[in-house]
């Protein structure tokens, strides 16, 4: 009779288990949505300011072609593309604001700031991003959730390679 | 900020009316996210519940463990558990802000309770620890339910990395910079004076280091002075002293904000001879916004934090005739010492709360993304009921 009784208490106990796997692993695929659209909205807010320095007197007419290419690369790439992208803007935003010209004009000063502060706010989505899909493919290597196949039919979140230096 | 108010539960693990930077840091934090207009909720453990402020609540009477070279506050157990369920509960938060996650207290089990936007600040730094490691497993999943990471410096970054591998963003500890903005230089704390701010009983802040050292600066600048202020029996460390040397020891005991500002302008050097256990030195990030020429031991929170000695001197940690020799030769270039002060303090501007809060807050907004709020585990539910039914 206590066989009987410990075997049921084993098996409930794994059940538990798997569900509370289920959770956990539900609840960090939810974390790499909410924290990519995160990072996409603030992506796409960057590029749109982009595109606003390149219409501005900040620009001269080349960078401002430079910019405008690299903003709109950035706003239409596939997934797989887009971190690409991302670089390309960064690299030609670098580009126009750090050859130290003097800037005047209230209208440059927002945009700067307004684009200082987006860089800051990208950089930590990024991380925050970058933590959730390393911590959901570490999580789905593991023996159980691949053996009853936890993850259902959610893809595999990929790496997206910013180069953060660029920033 | 933004003109969205929030509903942010603060936690603390550590007993609230006992001293220490975790409870210090959570304290201006709360006051804070208050003065800007949001509801701020403390759950804290409590000795005494008469003399708490309004925004605290009692998580009960903490425990004391021994942790990390001092004796810690905490408190975990059923009872302190079903008290965090139902704070959360009660408290309908739109975030909670949870400090020091993976030590055994209520923020832990409050990690473990809740769902939704949680952001963890981890405060310690540690070498690795066996300890830690074998409860990892259990830890981690819990650990993981945070949508951000904060560490307060990056040698919590790497303890974070190390124990438990995951990654954090990294915002240093707040201070009121302008309380210590303007300190008035007090005759009786100036000239050749070196300063030292801490409770100078434990070994850890080193205050050995610098009696050791007095004896070679003695000889070399004959009117040296130390004024050392903090809580604790100044009994026990004055038998330790060469009684030749004693005269040139004052103990302040005590001191408050007002006197803090002023002795900071006042002393000639303020010394920080800790020799570990420190995460990110508040007290550095305090002596250089006061205005003092800050020599400190080269542990690496102090180095990271004195931009490896661009903000402050840095001496071998332990090693008193380094630590004499670094003071001997800044109390005899006054001028050296004003550019570093002036240098220090204009750099100790980025650990104001004014800013620091600000990159505390804009964590919060992106956690806040997609949120409905922040609601009891539902696993815990299921298991809480499976419980139940096992008891009846």
């Amino acid at each position: 009779m206590e066989k009987y009784f410990l075997i049921a208490l084993f098996v409930i106990f794994a059940l538990w288990y798997l569900s509370y796997s289920a959770t956990r692993l539900d609840r960090l695929h939810h974390r790499v949505e909410t924290s990519w659209a995160n990072l996409d909205g603030l992506l796409q807010r960057r590029a749109a300011v982009a595109l606003e320095i390149a219409k501005s007197d900040l620009a001269d007419p080349a960078s401002s072609l430079l910019l405008t290419a690299a903003a709109h690369q950035a706003r239409d790439a596939q997934m797989q593309s887009r971190s690409q992208a991302e670089s390309g803007l960064s690299g030609a935003l670098g580009l126009l604001l750090n050859d130290g010209h003097l800037v005047d004009g209230v209208i440059e000063k927002d945009l700067l700031r307004e684009l200082s502060e987006l860089t800051d706010k990208i950089r930590v989505a990024m991380a925050l991003h970058v933590d959730a899909v390393t911590r959901t493919q570490m999580v789905r290597e593991k023996p159980v959730f691949k053996i009853f196949r936890l993850a259902g039919t959610a893809p595999l979140p990929v790496t997206y390679e910013f180069e953060a230096d660029v920033l | 900020m933004t003109l969205q108010k929030l509903r942010i539960g603060l936690v603390c693990p550590y007993g609230w009316d006992t001293p220490g930077g975790v409870q210090n840091h959570v304290r201006d934090l709360a006051e804070y996210l208050i003065e800007k207009g949001h509801y701020v909720s403390v759950l804290a453990p409590v000795i005494d519940e008469e003399a708490i402020p309004d925004y605290v609540t009692s998580a009960g009477k903490p425990i004391s463990i021994p942790y990390n070279g001092a004796v810690a506050r905490v408190l975990f157990g059923p009872i302190a558990f079903a008290r965090v369920r139902q704070w959360i509960t009660n408290g309908k938060f739109d975030l909670l802000h949870l400090h020091e996650p993976a030590i055994p207290s209520i923020s832990l089990l409050a990690c473990w309770a809740a769902e939704g936007p949680l952001v963890g600040t981890f405060h310690a730094a540690a070498k690795r620890q066996k300890a830690i490691f074998a409860i990892g497993p259990i830890l981690e999943p819990v650990i993981e339910k945070l949508t951000a990471r904060i560490a307060v410096s990056e040698a919590a970054r790497s303890t974070l990395t190390e124990h438990l591998e995951t990654d954090a963003v990294v915002v240093p500890n707040g201070i009121y910079a302008d309380r210590y903005r303007d300190g008035e230089v007090r005759d009786g704390w100036s000239g050749n004076t070196l300063g030292f701010i801490g409770r100078f009983e434990e070994p850890r802040k080193g205050l050995s280091v610098l009696l050791d050292a007095l004896p070679i600066i003695s000889r070399f600048a004959p009117d040296v002075r130390v004024l050392v202020a903090g809580p604790g029996d100044s009994k026990e460390v004055q038998d330790q002293i060469d009684p030749q040397l004693l005269h040139r020891f004052e103990f302040l005991g005590r001191i408050s904000e007002k006197e803090k500002a002023d002795f900071l302008s006042s002393v000639a050097l303020y010394i920080a001879p800790n020799t570990g256990g420190e995460s990110f030195g508040i007290i550095l990030a305090e002596a250089l916004a006061g205005g003092a020429a800050v020599v400190a031991s080269d542990i690496p929170a102090f180095q990271s934090l004195l931009g490896n000695g661009e903000y402050g001197t840095l001496f071998e940690s332990e090693n008193p005739q380094d630590l004499a020799k670094v003071v001997i030769e800044l109390l005899r270039d006054q001028e050296r010492r004003r550019v570093l002060a002036q240098r220090g303090k204009a750099y100790a501007q980025r650990f104001d709360w004014e800013v620091v809060a600000e990159d505390i807050f804009s964590i919060y907004e992106m956690a806040l993304v997609g949120s409905k709020g922040v609601t009891l585990s539902s696993e815990n539910r299921a298991w809480n009921r499976f419980l139940g039914r096992e008891g009846n």
